[in-house]
């Protein structure tokens, strides 16, 4: 990475308040413009050491996933010259050949749309209500969304057993009974995502302005708000997407058969074929989330994907 | 982030600002109600019991209100009170029991886990985001891993874990081509089903996360303040002991807070490294799955409890250092 990369040369220019450090260019720092050049140079490779480590890191355990579910080639025999033969995708097509897969997938999906649209109706008119007619409803609505980032799955569970089981016993049979946690979980982001995109399109004016041409309050909801924040609303559904194909703790313990729960145990049996599914669901949760990443960048919508 | 890469991209200075804005607000409004959340609510219990017509607004919150006590609420305060009253009367027997019983190597064990990933993925986070500073070639990089963070700092469980073992397993690509260039990883202890390989597979998420926090801070820090400290003849060590180091402590110890969290909490990838293994999320599953001698159940309450309270703590503590960080932050 580092070799082909074009270096930073100085000097350059700099545009005008532009906050980059300067310390770089060599009329910026005349208190040791002998030792400069020699330390900058030290730094670069310190620099670009570091970050083609940190790359080789996030990269190989991918690759060599990638290997293990495509490549039949057993470690034992694997060298320069075996490096690229006999790859193939038999074992993804097996694994997506299997009924009880798509099942599982379906499963998720349902919890992931239920989960996305529990959501929006319980935090949506909030929100809205919050940024245009009660300001003082904002902490009370960021402090309880914050609440199931300190309340992970695998603790809920516990407290869920204890009390749902005996108080409502079928309504944990159900594999929809997920979806009100799915959508706890998927909280925080979901009300940062909205708090923004309304901050962004000045919600208050846009209400203003549509109920004094006449509009009703569902009409100002669903022809005026929701069209502005689609941007929000995609990047809550894609996060959520991430969070239910990534949750497992809670759907094994409460014994749900969801594509998180589905990958374990067929990775068990064949663990090939599992490793090429995992690969698959790992590409997809990252596609999900780049999207996300991408739309809220060419909007120009600030929020923290993290759900802080 | 520097202006620079800001100004190659307009649409990225709205975002970055707007970054701020939104981490920023919660944090501060946050810390006012973790103390004063009960308050807000009782407050309007206490409107509405004082006969007082209560608002929209104020009856738009019912149905939220309803669904977090019922589906989050109530479950873990049902936990929290069955800790406290084990045999139906008060006592903290239980409690006490969880932490020095058969479970304490699980608490230690998962201490060290979090801490160890939180540090030592806090230190790495920041290098990357120190190392990104002012960085402006080659241009698609800082854009990628703006991208890449968000997309790791999520990417934890199932598949991440099965990813090391394809890499670091006993059978992995990496552990045979290190062992045909002398290097006997297995040999040397290391497993990702101990301590230490867990720390190393929890890096995967814990660096991007801590790069997402203490970027923005990174950013912050003014090439003006840099100038002016050398000219009036500060040494760099100085300058990051005087001015870089105090402003980006509180965004660095807020950010290994939240990484700490993060990896206490972390349940799958464990799991899948080391289902026996001793932490406390796996030793909640073996409670909770009944495998314990008989009157041992409450000690499930209890570990749930101390993790929930830990967690509360973290992000208590967490909020008031991001209060700090955000008077200096921006993007």
């Amino acid at each position: 990475m580092s070799a082909v990369t074009p270096r930073v040369v100085t000097p350059r220019v700099d545009t005008p308040g532009a906050d980059a450090p300067r310390v770089r260019v060599p009329s910026a720092a005349p208190a040791r413009p002998s030792r400069g050049p020699a330390r900058h140079r030290g730094l670069r490779v310190v620099r670009w050491t570091f970050l083609t480590v940190l790359g080789l890191y996030f990269l190989v355990p991918q690759l060599a996933m990638a290997r293990f579910a495509f490549q039949n080639v057993p470690v034992v025999l694997l060298n320069a010259s075996t490096l690229f033969s006999k790859w193939s995708a038999s074992s993804l097509v097996d694994a997506l050949s299997q009924a009880a897969l798509w099942d599982a997938a379906k499963t998720s999906a349902m919890l992931a749309v239920l989960s996305v649209v529990l959501d929006l109706a319980l935090l949506l008119p909030l929100a809205i209500l919050a940024e245009i007619r009660a300001p003082r409803l904002r902490p009370v609505l960021s402090a309880l969304t914050l609440l199931p980032w300190v309340i992970p799955p695998i603790a809920l569970v516990v407290g869920v057993a204890a009390t749902f089981r005996d108080v409502a016993p079928g309504f944990l049979t159900s594999t929809l009974s997920l979806v009100p946690f799915y959508a706890i979980w998927a909280m925080p982001f979901t009300y940062r995502a909205l708090d923004s995109g309304l901050r962004a399109i000045n919600a208050r004016t846009l209400v203003e302005a549509a109920r004094s041409l006449g509009a009703s309050e569902l009409t100002v909801l669903f022809r005026v708000i929701v069209p502005n924040l689609s941007a929000s609303i995609v990047a809550a559904s894609g996060l959520t997407a991430a969070l239910v194909l990534g949750e497992f703790a809670f759907a094994s313990l409460l014994l749900k058969n969801t594509l998180p729960t589905y990958l374990v145990n067929y990775q068990r049996d064949s663990p090939q074929a599992g490793m090429a599914l995992a690969l698959a669901v790992m590409v997809l949760t990252a596609l999900a989330l780049g999207a996300v990443v991408h739309m809220l960048r060419r909007r120009g919508l600030g929020m923290s994907t993290t759900g802080f | 982030m520097t202006g620079t890469d800001l100004a190659a991209d307009p649409t990225s200075r709205a975002t970055s600002a707007g970054v701020w804005a939104a981490a920023a607000r919660p944090s501060r409004l946050v810390v006012d109600d973790t103390v004063g959340e009960p308050g807000g609510l009782l407050g309007i219990v206490g409107r509405l019991r004082a006969g007082r017509r209560p608002s929209t607004a104020t009856l738009a919150m019912i149905p939220f209100l309803a669904f977090v006590g019922i589906f989050l609420i109530w479950p873990m305060a049902a936990v929290v009170v069955r800790t406290f009253t084990p045999n139906g009367r008060f006592g903290v027997g239980t409690l006490v029991r969880a932490v020095t019983g058969p479970y304490q190597s699980a608490f230690t064990n998962s201490l060290m886990l979090a801490g160890a990933s939180a540090v030592i993925g806090g230190v790495l986070g920041m290098a990357l985001a120190l190392a990104l500073r002012g960085l402006e070639r080659p241009r698609w990089l800082r854009p990628t891993i703006d991208a890449w963070s968000s997309v790791a700092s999520q990417l934890g469980g199932v598949p991440l874990a099965f990813a090391f073992v394809a890499a670091l397993g006993t059978q992995g690509v990496l552990t045979k081509a290190l062992a045909a260039v002398g290097v006997d990883v297995a040999g040397s202890g290391f497993s990702l089903s101990t301590l230490a390989g867990m720390t190393f597979v929890y890096l995967y998420f814990e660096i991007p996360l801590m790069f997402l926090v203490v970027a923005p801070a990174v950013g912050g820090l003014r090439t003006t303040w840099r100038e002016a400290a050398e000219l009036m003849g500060a040494s760099p060590v100085r300058y990051w002991l005087t001015v870089g180091g105090p402003i980006l402590a509180p965004s660095v110890l807020g950010g290994m807070l939240l990484l700490f969290i993060n990896a206490f909490s972390a349940y799958a990838t464990a799991y899948v490294l080391n289902s026996s293994g001793q932490l406390v999320p796996l030793a909640i599953r073996f409670v909770l799955q009944g495998n314990v001698i008989t009157g041992e159940q409450g000690l499930g309450y209890a570990l749930v409890t101390w993790t929930v309270a830990l967690l509360v703590a973290g992000l208590v503590l967490m909020n008031v250092l991001q209060r700090r960080a955000a008077r200096w932050s921006r993007a």
